[in-house]
C-alpha cells in the first residue's frame, strides 16, 4: 500500500484567482462554481485531472471553502467518474491572500510527498498530467535544481487568448529547454522592443525566443517548490516565483524549464471575461475533447447536436418559430418561446425566455427569466435574475444573481449587483457609478480589469467600453496627505476670513498642519495660494473679482510670509494656473487674478514672463485664454512705458 | 415477455462504483481495442452476477438490464460503433439466463451462468483468429488489396494472408502515425506495402482487386465512406471484417456521430480556430451503407449483407432488442 501511495500523482488546485476580474459574479460564490459552457469550472478541473492520470487532488480554497466542500461531496455521492479513480481533499484557509500564502500553508502542512502538479481552478486542459510529470522527473535527473516545468500552449499572435491576456515573452535554451528569461506584458502593450541580456546569447549555443505562448497556469513542480515559497516571503504569485528564481538562480540553486503542448492538446485559463468567452467557444467546438459540454457527473449524453454547433438539452423546449442560429448551448428544462432568436450564446438550466427576444453573444446562467421583447447582446446574466419586458441589455452588461431589471430598462455596459443586506433586489450601480467601480478595481487590484467584450469576437476592440481607458489611471491624482492638507488650509483661511482672525495665527495654523502632514516648503507655497483662491466664499459671491481683491488684501501678510523668493513666486503662479483650471468660479478670469496679484506686488514681471513660457511649453489649457493674453499684452506695454519713462 | 416490462432494478452501490470505473477506464483510454472492451464488459457483468444476492432469472435479468442501461447512457457511441458488443453481451447473458431457466425459476442460476460466461469468453477470444483463418480463402496471389487506416483485426487478417504474396495499398486514416506504424509492421512481416494518402484512394481504386476493411466495418472511422464509394464505382469487392460481437441489434441513431477534437482539420494555433464565423467539424465515424459491402466476414464464415438479419436473430432473442 505504501509503495502504491508513492506512485500516485498528486495535484494541487488553487481554487481562487486572487483578483477581481470576475467581480461581482465571483464576489459571493467561489470561482470554482462559475459556469463555463454550462459546467462549473471545478468539474472541468477535476475531470481533466482524473483524465490526466492524477490520483490525489488537494483543492485549496481561500474563500467559500464550505461551498466547494459541499459541492465535492455531492459529486462523490452522485458517483462522478473522477471519484472512482481520484482522492479529493478540500483544504480551507481564510488567511491566505495570495498564491504564495497558499504554497507556504501547503509546505507547513506537509501535504506534498514528492513531485506534483500545480494548477488553478480556472485552467481547462486535456493534457495527460502523469506523463508530463514523468517528463519533469527526467529533467530533474539531469538538473538537480530543476524546480518547475511551465506548461505553455503555442498559438498565433492574433489568437484571442493572447490578444486579451497578458502576453508572455520567454527566452530559453533550445537544447535543454531551460528558461532564461520570462516577462509578462500588459495587455495591448505598446512596447516595441525587448531587452535581451547579452550573456543569455553568449552563454548558450542556441536560444529560443517565444512570444506567442498561452499560459494556462499549469506547472509541474519538484518537491522543492513549497519550501522555496516558505523561504522567500516576497513570492506572492507564480510570476514572482518565476522572476525570483530567474534572478537568484545561483543563490536559490533552482532553475525553471518549460514545455510546449502538442497539436491535439488543449490548455487555456479563464482569466477575464474575454478569455471566458473564448474558452466557452472552444468547449462548444470540442477543442477541449474529451472534455465537453457533457463533462460532469457521469457523461450522460444529454445534448442534441442541432448542427452549426448548436446544442440543446433533451429536456429543453423550443418554440417552433424560434430560431437558433449558431454556437448556442441550451440547458435542460429551458423554455424558449415564439419568434425568439438566439445566436452565439449559452443559456443555462431552467430559464424561461419570452417571445420576440433577441439574445446574441451572451451568457445566461440558471433560472433566469427573460420576458417578452427584450434585447440581450454581449452580456452576462447570473442565476435567478429576471429581465422584465422591453428591456435592452447590451455592451458588456454584467448582472449578478437575484437582480430584477425593470421593464423598459436600457442597460449598456452597466454592472448590476443585488444588495444582500437589505434583502431587496434593487439596482445598486447606475451608469455613472459603473465607471467609478472600474477605476477602483484597476487601482486596488493592481491588475488591469478587462471587461466583457462589446462585440462577440471583434479582434480590434480588446477592451469593452467598460474597460477601455482604465489602463491609464486618472492622471496624477493628488496624494492623500496633501489633499487633506489643502482642505485644512482652505478651512483655516475661510474661518480666518469670516472671523477676521489675525494673519499671524493663520500662519501658525498652516505651519502646524504642514508639519503634521509632512509637506514640503514649495508645496506649502503652492497650496496656500491654491487655498486662497478656493475659499468657499468665492463660489457663492456674484462678483468674484472684487471678492478676490478683498481676500488678497486681507491675506497680504500671509502671502508675503510665504511668497518671498523667485521660486516661491513660480509656485504661486502655478497655483493660480491650477486653480484656474480646476475652480469653476475662476473660469476665464486668469488674467484678472494675475493683475490683482501683480498690483498687490505678490508677483513680478520677470517671473510672469518666465511662467508664460512654461505655460506655452507645457501646452497648458489656459495658455491661450483671452484674459491671460490681454494681461500679458498689458504687462508688456506697461514695462515698455516704464522703460520709456526712465 | 414479462421479464422486460418490470421496473429496472436499482443496482447496489458496489456495482455502481464498478460501472463508473469501467466507464472511466474506457473514457480515459485505458482499455483500448474493441475486443478488450467487450472482455472487460463481460468481466464486469460476471462480477455483478456472481456477487449479487439475486438468484432467480428475473432478478438477474433486472440487474443486468440496469447495468446495461447505465453503460449505454454513459457511452452511447462506444456502444453504437466500436464496442457495440457491450450491449450484445448483456443481451446474450440475459437470453442465456432465460434459456437455462424458463420454468424452473427457483434454482440458483449463478453456477450454470458462470459456465455460459466462460464459453462466451472463449468465443470472444477466438473470434479474431477464426476470422484470420479465412484470410487465405479471400486473398490470392498477385492481388492488389486496399485497406484504410489502422485496425488490429485488419492487420492480423493481412498478416495471416501474407504467404499468398499479394501487394497491399494502405490509405492513411485519420491518424497517419498509426497507419504508418501498421504499414511498417506489415512490411516487416513480408507484405509489400504502399502507403497513399486518403485523397488518392479514388485514383488507385481502378487497379485494386479487393478492399479489406476492419474496425467496425459499417460504422467505422471517418473517411471510410469515400473508400466504399470509390470501390462501388469501380465494382471492387469490399470485404468487411466483423467479429460477431460487433453486431448489435439496438443502435440509437440520434447521436449517430460524435465529433472529436477538430485539431485534425485545423490547428488550434491559428486564430481562425476560435473565430466566430468558422465552424470546424471533425466527425469521428462514417457510415458505409450495406450495399457498399460485398461480404461480411464473421467468425462463422462469410455472409452477404442480406443475410445479416438472420445472424442477428440467431444471436439475440428479439424481445431483447429493447432494454
Amino acid at each position: 500500500m505504501e509503495i502504491d501511495k508513492e506512485n500516485v500523482v498528486q495535484a494541487v488546485v488553487i481554487m481562487d484567482t486572487f483578483n477581481n476580474h470576475f467581480s461581482p459574479i465571483c464576489d459571493n460564490k467561489p470561482m470554482g462554481l462559475l459556469q463555463v459552457a454550462g459546467i462549473p469550472l471545478i468539474d472541468f478541473a477535476l475531470e481533466s485531472l482524473s483524465h490526466g492520470g492524477v490520483g490525489e487532488v488537494i483543492l485549496f480554497c481561500c474563500k467559500g471553502g464550505q461551498k466547494i466542500k459541499d459541492y465535492v461531496r455531492s459529486c462523490i455521492d452522485n458517483k462522478a467518474i473522477w471519484s472512482v479513480t481520484m482522492e479529493v481533499q478540500v483544504m480551507m484557509s481564510d488567511t491566505c491572500q495570495t498564491m504564495g500564502d497558499v504554497m507556504r500553508e501547503i509546505d507547513a502542512a506537509g501535504l506534498i510527498r514528492g513531485y506534483f502538479v500545480l494548477t488553478t481552478v480556472n485552467s481547462i486542459s486535456n493534457i495527460h498530467f502523469g506523463s508530463l510529470l514523468e517528463q519533469h522527473k527526467q529533467t530533474c535527473k539531469k538538473d538537480k535544481g530543476a524546480a518547475m516545468t511551465l506548461v505553455y500552449k503555442k498559438v498565433s499572435w492574433e489568437h484571442p487568448l493572447i490578444a486579451s491576456d497578458k502576453p508572455t515573452f520567454l527566452a530559453a535554451d533550445a537544447n535543454t529547454k531551460k528558461v532564461l528569461m520570462h516577462q509578462k506584458y500588459k495587455p495591448k502593450s505598446t512596447e516595441k522592443s525587448i531587452n535581451l541580456p547579452l550573456e543569455i546569447v553568449l552563454n548558450h549555443s542556441e536560444v529560443k525566443l517565444h512570444h506567442n505562448l498561452v499560459d494556462a497556469s499549469i506547472a509541474l513542480c519538484s518537491p522543492s517548490v513549497p519550501p522555496l515559497f516558505s523561504d522567500n516571503f516576497d513570492f506572492q504569485t507564480r510570476d514572482d516565483f518565476i522572476h525570483g528564481i530567474l534572478i537568484n538562480e545561483e543563490i536559490l540553486a533552482s532553475s525553471l524549464y518549460y514545455t510546449l503542448l502538442k497539436g491535439n492538446q488543449y490548455a487555456a485559463a479563464v482569466t477575464n471575461w474575454k478569455t471566458y468567452q473564448t474558452v466557452c467557444h472552444d468547449v462548444l467546438h470540442n477543442w477541449t475533447y474529451p472534455l465537453s459540454i457533457d463533462t460532469g457527473l457521469s457523461y450522460q449524453n444529454t445534448y442534441f447536436d442541432m448542427g452549426n454547433h448548436n446544442f440543446r438539452n433533451k429536456n429543453s423546449t423550443l418554440s417552433r418559430s424560434s430560431s437558433i442560429v449558431e454556437n448556442v448551448l441550451i440547458g435542460s428544462k429551458t423554455v424558449i418561446n415564439d419568434n425568439t432568436v438566439v445566436t452565439k450564446s449559452m443559456i443555462g438550466k431552467k430559464c424561461v425566455i419570452g417571445n420576440n427576444v433577441t439574445i446574441k453573444g451572451s451568457h445566461i446562467m440558471n433560472n433566469v427569466v427573460i420576458k417578452d421583447n427584450c434585447n440581450i447582446v454581449n452580456s452576462f446574466i447570473d442565476d435567478n435574475c429576471t429581465i422584465e419586458e422591453n428591456s435592452v441589455v447590451e455592451n458588456g452588461t454584467i448582472i449578478a444573481s437575484n437582480v430584477v431589471v425593470q421593464a423598459g430598462s436600457q442597460l449598456r455596459g452597466n454592472i448590476l449587483e443585488s444588495t444582500e443586506a437589505e434583502r431587496e433586489k434593487t439596482l445598486m450601480k447606475s451608469t455613472s457609478e459603473s465607471t467609478e467601480w472600474e477605476n477602483e478595481s484597476s487601482g486596488s487590484g493592481g491588475d488591469d480589469f478587462i471587461g466583457f467584450e462589446k462585440t462577440w469576437s471583434d479582434s480590434e476592440s480588446c477592451y469593452s467600453s467598460d474597460g477601455s481607458d482604465e489602463s491609464s489611471l486618472p492622471d496624477s491624482p493628488i496624494p492623500e496627505d496633501t489633499n487633506i492638507f489643502l482642505q485644512e488650509v482652505i478651512d483655516s483661511l475661510a474661518r480666518g476670513y469670516e472671523e477676521k482672525l489675525k494673519n499671524d495665527y493663520l500662519i501658525l495654523e498652516i505651519n502646524s498642519s504642514r508639519y503634521a502632514y509632512n509637506i514640503q516648503l514649495h508645496e506649502v507655497n503652492f497650496f496656500v495660494v491654491r487655498a486662497l483662491l478656493s475659499i468657499p466664499v468665492l463660489a457663492e459671491t456674484k462678483n468674484v473679482l472684487s471678492t478676490v481683491k478683498d481676500i488678497l488684501k486681507y491675506f497680504k501678510p500671509v502671502l508675503s510670509n510665504y511668497i518671498k523668493t523667485k521660486s516661491s513666486i513660480m509656485d504661486c503662479l502655478r497655483a493660480v494656473e491650477d486653480s484656474c483650471i480646476k475652480c469653476q468660479w475662476l473660469e476665464g478670469k486668469c488674467g484678472q487674478i494675475l493683475h490683482l496679484l501683480y498690483e498687490a506686488d505678490v508677483v513680478d514681471e520677470d517671473s510672469l514672463i518666465e511662467w508664460r513660457q512654461d505655460l506655452e511649453e507645457n501646452e497648458s489649457p489656459i495658455a491661450n485664454q483671452p484674459s491671460l493674453v490681454k494681461f500679458f499684452e498689458w504687462i508688456e506695454e506697461a514695462s515698455e512705458e516704464s522703460d520709456e519713462s526712465e | 415477455m414479462f421479464l422486460y416490462q418490470g421496473p429496472v432494478k436499482e443496482l447496489d452501490d458496489k456495482f455502481v462504483t464498478l460501472i463508473g470505473k469501467f466507464v472511466a477506464d474506457i473514457k480515459h483510454g485505458k482499455i483500448r481495442g474493441s475486443t478488450n472492451r467487450v472482455l472487460a464488459m463481460v468481466t464486469l457483468l460476471e462480477t455483478i452476477i456472481t456477487e449479487s444476492q439475486y438468484t432467480t432469472a428475473l432478478e438477474l435479468c433486472g440487474a443486468i438490464r440496469a447495468a446495461g442501461r447505465q453503460v449505454m447512457a454513459a457511452l452511447p457511441n462506444e456502444l453504437g460503433v466500436e464496442g457495440s458488443g457491450e450491449s450484445l453481451q448483456r443481451l446474450v447473458l440475459a437470453a442465456g439466463a432465460r434459456r437455462a431457466t424458463l420454468g424452473t425459476a427457483q434454482h440458483d442460476l449463478r453456477e450454470p451462468l458462470r459456465d455460459y460466461i466462460a464459453e462466451l469468453r472463449g468465443e470472444l477470444e477466438s473470434s479474431i483468429s477464426s476470422i484470420c483463418g479465412q484470410a487465405r480463402e479471400h486473398v490470392h496471389g498477385d492481388e492488389l488489396i486496399l485497406t484504410y487506416g489502422a485496425s488490429a483485426i485488419t492487420e492480423k487478417f493481412l498478416r495471416a494472408a501474407a504467404p499468398r504474396k499479394y501487394k497491399l495499398i494502405l490509405a492513411e486514416g485519420p491518424d497517419p502515425t498509426e497507419s504508418h506504424a501498421m504499414a511498417n509492421r506489415l512490411s516487416a512481416a513480408g507484405v509489400p506495402v504502399t502507403v497513399i494518402s486518403a485523397a488518392s484512394i479514388y485514383a488507385v481504386m481502378s487497379r485494386v482487386n479487393k478492399a479489406a476493411l476492419g474496425g467496425g466495418a459499417v460504422l467505422s472511422e471517418a473517411g471510410l465512406f469515400s473508400v466504399t464509394l470509390a470501390a462501388r464505382h469501380y465494382r471492387v469487392p469490399v470485404l468487411a471484417l466483423v467479429p460477431l460481437y460487433k453486431l448489435c441489434p439496438i443502435h440509437d441513431l440520434t447521436p449517430f456521430n460524435s465529433s472529436g477534437s477538430p485539431h485534425t482539420a485545423l490547428s488550434y494555433d491559428h486564430h481562425e480556430a476560435t473565430s466566430d464565423n468558422v465552424h470546424v467539424y471533425a466527425p469521428m465515424y462514417d457510415f458505409a451503407p450495406p450495399d457498399h459491402v460485398t461480404l461480411f466476414i464473421t467468425n462463422l464464415g462469410g455472409s452477404s449483407p442480406s443475410y445479416m438479419y438472420r445472424m442477428l436473430s440467431e444471436l439475440y432473442d428479439p424481445s431483447d432488442y429493447l432494454l
